[in-house]
């Protein structure tokens, strides 16, 4: 069903931590809220779910108006960072627990059970306890509680957050499989971009309580709002470089470079990703500079280079071959370049 | 082994031990002495009393005797009198029947209670807290002194005080939060016992409950009471709240969640509490004492009571004591796994 949020806020005492919200999530969508630790995500999950009072604002689930109903009677379900698994119930009464306070009778709780379980791949575990379950089976339990109800959503606060790297790449997988089969809107905290990047239909970047972009992944990564999603969403993160961009040139302290068919600008940033450069040899390229340090990360080599005052991270291929301090130049397409305007970090281009 | 032959002298070999998990041979030595002496502490009272319970009066005065059939010939004369011709099941039957109802409710309204003052935030004016003292003392004076009828004066004083709740409480911001009201509960307990005993004795007796297990049982719930608020808040709070939460989305209410997921995952600590109330009831004297006559007796004021003008009569006193000590030792025993058992495990990531 659709989630809208109108106008939330949220003070806990004098320090406000959700400034304002607005968020419609469509029937059936993925949205991941995005942020560091203390931006307002789980607190805007958190009041959804009805766990946390809005100080201000309107929240609704379908047409009706949630704001002040009990998390109970909202028909949502929610997957916890830590699994909030009952330690005294077998697996199948952690599942069957949603259905068991609903009174539904014993061989419909019986039946369901089994169904989700096979979905998740529990059936043979449905008797153990969940303290002899591994960490992604444990993960599982929490999924298959949350699915058996058929809930208007699923808030999900970073539930992958607790696995090892490679389950959790599979889990995420499976999770974007599972929500698009059940087509039941889902809600998706987290602080990890790859997370949002590959889950999500789309993002709401968060920070301070405040959104600062709402767009599809691809928009997010390929034409960020401001300064902050642009050096957020990336990794390693864009370059920045400070300067002033006049008459098709762009200067910074220690260099400038060609930069066509943008209005002029007294202060601002200009951003290139590390994938978007290359190193060329000394006199070539865009601006140049010298080698800093030189990182093989395997498949790619990260290349920092010292451009006058200024430094860049450059995606270089594995067979990097150059050693620090050598003279070299940095090369970029003007079209890579995102512009910000310095004093209120918004995109200019 | 021989290379690996000990080159420590013989000092650091009494005094050292072979690995960190163990203990050299001095300090171990030490150490099961003063357990030995210790065990020989406890056990040999409990010994003395089994004993002496199987004794006769001459036995006693003339001893003492340690061993039977050797020292003396034991015979079941206190244990005849005590079970078959004195009225020791009916105390037995009283104990048992008070101090299991009293612990029980004592455990279920102050686990409640303890759950309550851990999950939800208070905050009542300390106005009206003043307010409703404030009215209580005058409807007493007006009740004792004036002659004024209880009914009209309590009547009076609650429209005093729900008037008072909507206008001058208002203007006051103190308010009085959990942390204040766990210091009363605990309070309670710090004064004596033996102050309270005369105005519960006068209230039981215009009651018409003195002597009555009625009057035994709702004492000794509310003096435990504030005990297992005390013990239990800590074992609730220690639950993760996602746990909770999670059951709260799930559809549970309130009461639901505490009686599905609270209680079960503080079972050891209740099981705990639980020994702690009921040898506290148990054993408890002095308002049984004042409280009981002769039907609603308890054993340990039964006990008391072999300590005649013919002297204390210590072979029945401890048959007495046999019986009231079995079953929690009986209790403890079963109790004993749940008490040692840590169940959070699991709950939450591992």
């Amino acid at each position: 069903m659709r989630v809208r949020l109108e106008q939330i806020f949220k003070s806990f005492g004098l320090v406000e931590v959700v400034k304002g919200l607005d968020l419609e999530v469509q029937d059936g969508e993925f949205l991941v809220l995005l942020g560091a630790s203390g931006s307002g995500k789980t607190t805007a999950l958190r009041m959804i779910a009805g766990l946390e009072s809005v100080t201000s604002g309107r929240i609704l689930i379908g047409e009706r108006d949630v704001t002040n109903v009990l998390p109970k009677y909202r028909d949502v379900a929610m997957v916890f960072q830590s699994y909030a698994l009952y330690p005294h119930m077998t697996v199948f009464a952690n599942i069957a627990y949603p259905l068991m306070v609903r009174k539904e009778p014993k061989a419909e709780i019986e039946a369901r059970v089994t169904d989700v379980a096979r979905q998740v791949q529990l059936d043979t575990l449905l008797a153990r306890y969940p303290r002899q379950l591994s960490g992604g089976q444990r993960q599982r339990v929490a999924l298959a509680r949350a699915m058996i109800r058929r809930p208007a959503a699923f808030l999900m606060d970073e539930p992958l957050s607790n696995l090892d790297a490679k389950l959790r790449g599979y889990m995420r997988a499976e999770l974007k499989h599972m929500q698009h089969q059940l087509g039941i809107t889902t809600i998706y905290v987290t602080h990890d971009q790859i997370e949002a990047m590959t889950l999500a239909h789309r993002v709401a970047l968060l920070e301070k309580g405040v959104v600062q972009q709402l767009d599809t992944p691809a928009n997010i990564y390929n034409a960020p709002a401001n300064l902050f999603v642009a050096g957020f969403i990336g990794s390693p993160p864009m370059n920045f470089l400070e300067g002033s961009l006049a008459d098709g040139r762009f200067s910074l302290v220690g260099g400038s470079f060609a930069l066509a068919e943008r209005a002029p600008n007294s202060a601002a940033v200009a951003g290139v990703r590390p994938e978007d450069c290359s190193v060329t040899e000394p006199g070539a390229g865009k601006i140049a500079g010298e080698v800093y340090t030189v990182e093989l990360m395997g498949d790619h080599t990260l290349v920092t280079c010292r451009i006058g005052g200024a430094s860049m991270i450059v995606k270089a291929d594995k067979a990097f071959s150059r050693h620090e301090g050598e003279t070299i130049g940095v090369d970029f397409a003007d079209r890579t370049v995102h512009l910000f305007d310095t004093a209120s970090g918004l995109r200019i281009g | 082994m021989t290379q690996t032959a000990d080159r420590r002298g013989l000092a650091q070999r009494l005094f050292e031990p072979d690995r960190l998990e163990s203990l050299a041979v001095v300090p171990k030595v030490g150490t099961y002495v003063v357990l030995g002496f210790w065990t020989l502490v406890v056990l040999f009272p409990l010994y003395w009393v089994l004993v002496t319970s199987f004794k006769i009066e001459v036995q006693v005065d003339s001893g003492p005797y340690f061993l039977p059939f050797v020292d003396f010939t034991p015979s079941l004369d206190a244990w005849n009198f005590m079970l078959f011709k004195n009225n020791t099941m009916g105390a037995y039957l009283n104990s048992i029947i008070v101090a299991l109802s009293s612990t029980l409710l004592a455990l279920l309204i102050g686990s409640l209670a303890s759950y309550a003052l851990v999950r939800i935030r208070f905050q009542v004016k300390l106005a009206a807290v003043v307010t409703f003292i404030a009215l209580l003392i005058a409807v007493i004076i007006a009740v004792a002194a004036l002659g004024v009828p209880w009914a009209a004066a309590t009547a009076v004083a609650i429209a005093l005080f729900l008037l008072s709740l909507g206008t001058f409480v208002r203007r006051f911001n103190a308010a009085v939060g959990n942390n204040d009201i766990e210091f009363w509960m605990i309070s309670n307990r710090i004064m004596p016992p033996i102050v309270a005993v005369l105005p519960i004795y006068v209230m039981f007796q215009h009651l018409g409950l003195l002597d009555t297990q009625v009057a035994l049982i709702s004492t000794y719930t509310g003096v435990n009471l504030p005990i297992v608020v005390w013990l239990t808040r800590d074992f609730f709070a220690g639950i993760p709240l996602d746990l909770e939460e999670s059951a709260e989305i799930d559809g549970a209410s309130k009461f639901r969640v505490f009686f599905t997921i609270a209680l079960p995952l503080v079972r050891s600590g209740l099981a705990a509490t639980f020994m702690l109330v009921l040898i506290l009831t148990w054993n408890e004297f002095l308002l049984a004492l004042f409280l009981t006559n002769a039907r609603a007796q308890t054993m340990p004021v039964l006990v008391a009571a072999q300590n005649t003008t013919r002297g204390p009569q210590w072979w029945y006193m401890s048959v007495l004591i046999v019986i009231m000590i079995a079953p929690v030792i009986v209790i403890a025993g079963f109790l004993q796994k749940h008490i040692a058992r840590g169940l959070l495990v699991g709950a939450v990531k591992g």
